[in-house]
């Protein structure tokens, strides 16, 4: 077996301009994720019955079908209805967004009810309406629990990113896969892509840690 | 002040309460007292309509609570105290006093935090004020609870078995804070298991079983001459 080290020193840069932008992705898709999820997950519980249902129909069709059938869905067959080609960046931030975001809307809706049931009444008996008692007092503290799943939720986003590579978007794995096009050093290549991955998930999973130590400095540990 | 007649509350095929009339003066002192189960917190969260009544009508300071009156108006006179207090715990106590009258009542935030800051002088926690409530003994959590209530300028203030989640040590600053509002003349509702509280503090005293009032009178005539048979066996448990 040969392990051709230099190949991976020439092609690191490369790599990591692959990473950079398997970054920009999940970070955006993870910002439309928690927009959309925490909507969703806050519609799922409302008293409003045409809002719980939509935001159901949301979660069960983007968390029961694949991601990847998502992005073909996204970026193939949603042109055929509008006419319009769609950007590439826009398919994959979009429907890896709106994949998170059924992800993210049950994380938040299992925050908000492990949230004891007198926060709202004590809210509700000030004279505070339910969105105000929602948005002051629910929701502030349904966030500090979810930090944990949510690092969860950015860790799994973060390498499902991969999967846009089908519609050749240039990310890491994308970039991968093109250098070992030219050079069928396969096994120097993926291994190098599964440590630059391993470097960011580790990162972020600190990164949470930190975050979570942070905003509940009095918990048990 | 309190208008209750004809009160129902089921759910599904348990009946709660079974036809309540109740009608409470302004500046009267109203203790519930009842075993177990027998629809004492049901009745008193009728009253903000935290509990939404399945026949029977409410009405507070001449307000009929219903479908169509906005229920927050009605609550913003009615201030409740918990058993468990709720206090908001990721903000401090000063903030817990502030938050409703800033939002709902929109006082500016100054005026609101000097409030805030008499109320907690009132219920003897003056440095609190920066303290978050898990910080706090049970007991403090509730004078502070009882505070945040106040500083809606309520009409009414019902306390549901507010010293039932306390230890026994703590009781008695709550109850003294309540013995003091209750001196100045507020109107209030009261469901409790202390009945040396019941008998100083009450005016009038509800004995409720099975849903229904069975008894009703001044704390001397409930405590001292029970005429049910029922109120008679409940008060040589608990006496």
């Amino acid at each position: 077996m040969n392990f051709n080290f230099d190949l991976i020193v020439n092609s690191f840069p490369l790599l990591l301009l692959g990473a950079v932008i398997t970054v920009k992705i999940t970070a955006m898709s993870v910002a439309l994720g928690i927009v959309i999820g925490l909507f969703a997950g806050i519609a799922r519980i409302c008293r409003v019955k045409p809002l719980r249902w939509i935001s159901a129909v949301y979660v069960d069709f983007f968390r029961g079908t694949p991601l990847l059938v998502q992005i073909f869905l996204f970026y193939f067959a949603v042109p055929v209805i509008t006419g319009q080609r769609i950007d590439p960046y826009v398919a994959a931030v979009g429907s890896c967004g709106i994949n998170s975001g059924a992800y993210i809307a049950e994380i938040v809706r299992a925050g908000i009810q492990s949230i004891d049931e007198g926060q709202m009444e004590a809210g509700r008996s000030l004279g505070m309406t339910w969105t105000q008692t929602m948005r002051y007092v629910i929701v502030p503290q349904a966030m500090k629990r979810v930090i944990p799943p949510l690092g969860n939720e950015f860790i799994a986003l973060l390498k499902d990113s991969s999967l846009v590579s089908v519609i050749g978007f240039e990310e890491l794995t994308r970039r991968g896969q093109l250098i070992i096009a030219k050079t069928y050093a396969s096994l120097e290549i993926w291994f190098s892509v599964a440590i630059i991955y391993l470097v960011m998930t580790l990162t972020i999973s600190r990164f949470v840690a930190f975050l979570e130590k942070r905003y509940n400095p009095d918990d048990r540990h | 002040m309190i208008d209750i007649e004809n009160l129902h509350k089921s759910y599904g095929d348990a009946h709660i309460l079974k036809g309540i009339d109740l009608h409470i003066k302004e500046k009267e002192v109203v203790v519930i007292i009842g075993p177990s189960g027998s629809g004492k917190s049901t009745l008193l969260r009728c009253i903000n309509f935290l509990e939404v009544p399945t026949e029977g009508t409410v009405a507070v300071d001449g307000i009929l609570l219903n479908g169509e009156t906005n229920i927050n108006d009605v609550r913003k006179e009615v201030g409740m105290v918990f058993q468990r207090f709720n206090l908001f715990p990721h903000m401090t106590v000063l903030q817990n006093i502030m938050l409703a009258p800033m939002k709902v009542r929109h006082i500016a935030k100054e005026e609101a935090e000097e409030t805030a800051k008499k109320l907690l002088a009132r219920v003897g926690l003056a440095d609190k004020a920066d303290s978050y409530p898990p910080q706090l003994s049970g007991g403090q959590q509730q004078r502070v609870a009882i505070a945040r209530a106040l500083a809606m300028k309520p009409k009414v203030m019902l306390f549901d078995e507010p010293t039932s989640a306390l230890d026994p040590e703590m009781v008695g600053e709550v109850l003294d804070v309540m013995k003091r509002l209750a001196e100045e003349g507020m109107t209030m509702v009261i469901v409790t298991h202390e009945m040396g509280f019941a008998r100083e503090v009450g005016d009038r005293v509800l004995f409720v079983d099975g849903g229904q009032i069975l008894e009703q009178g001044t704390p001397d005539e409930v405590f001292n001459h029970p005429k049910e048979k029922r109120t008679q066996d409940f008060l040589s448990k608990v006496l």
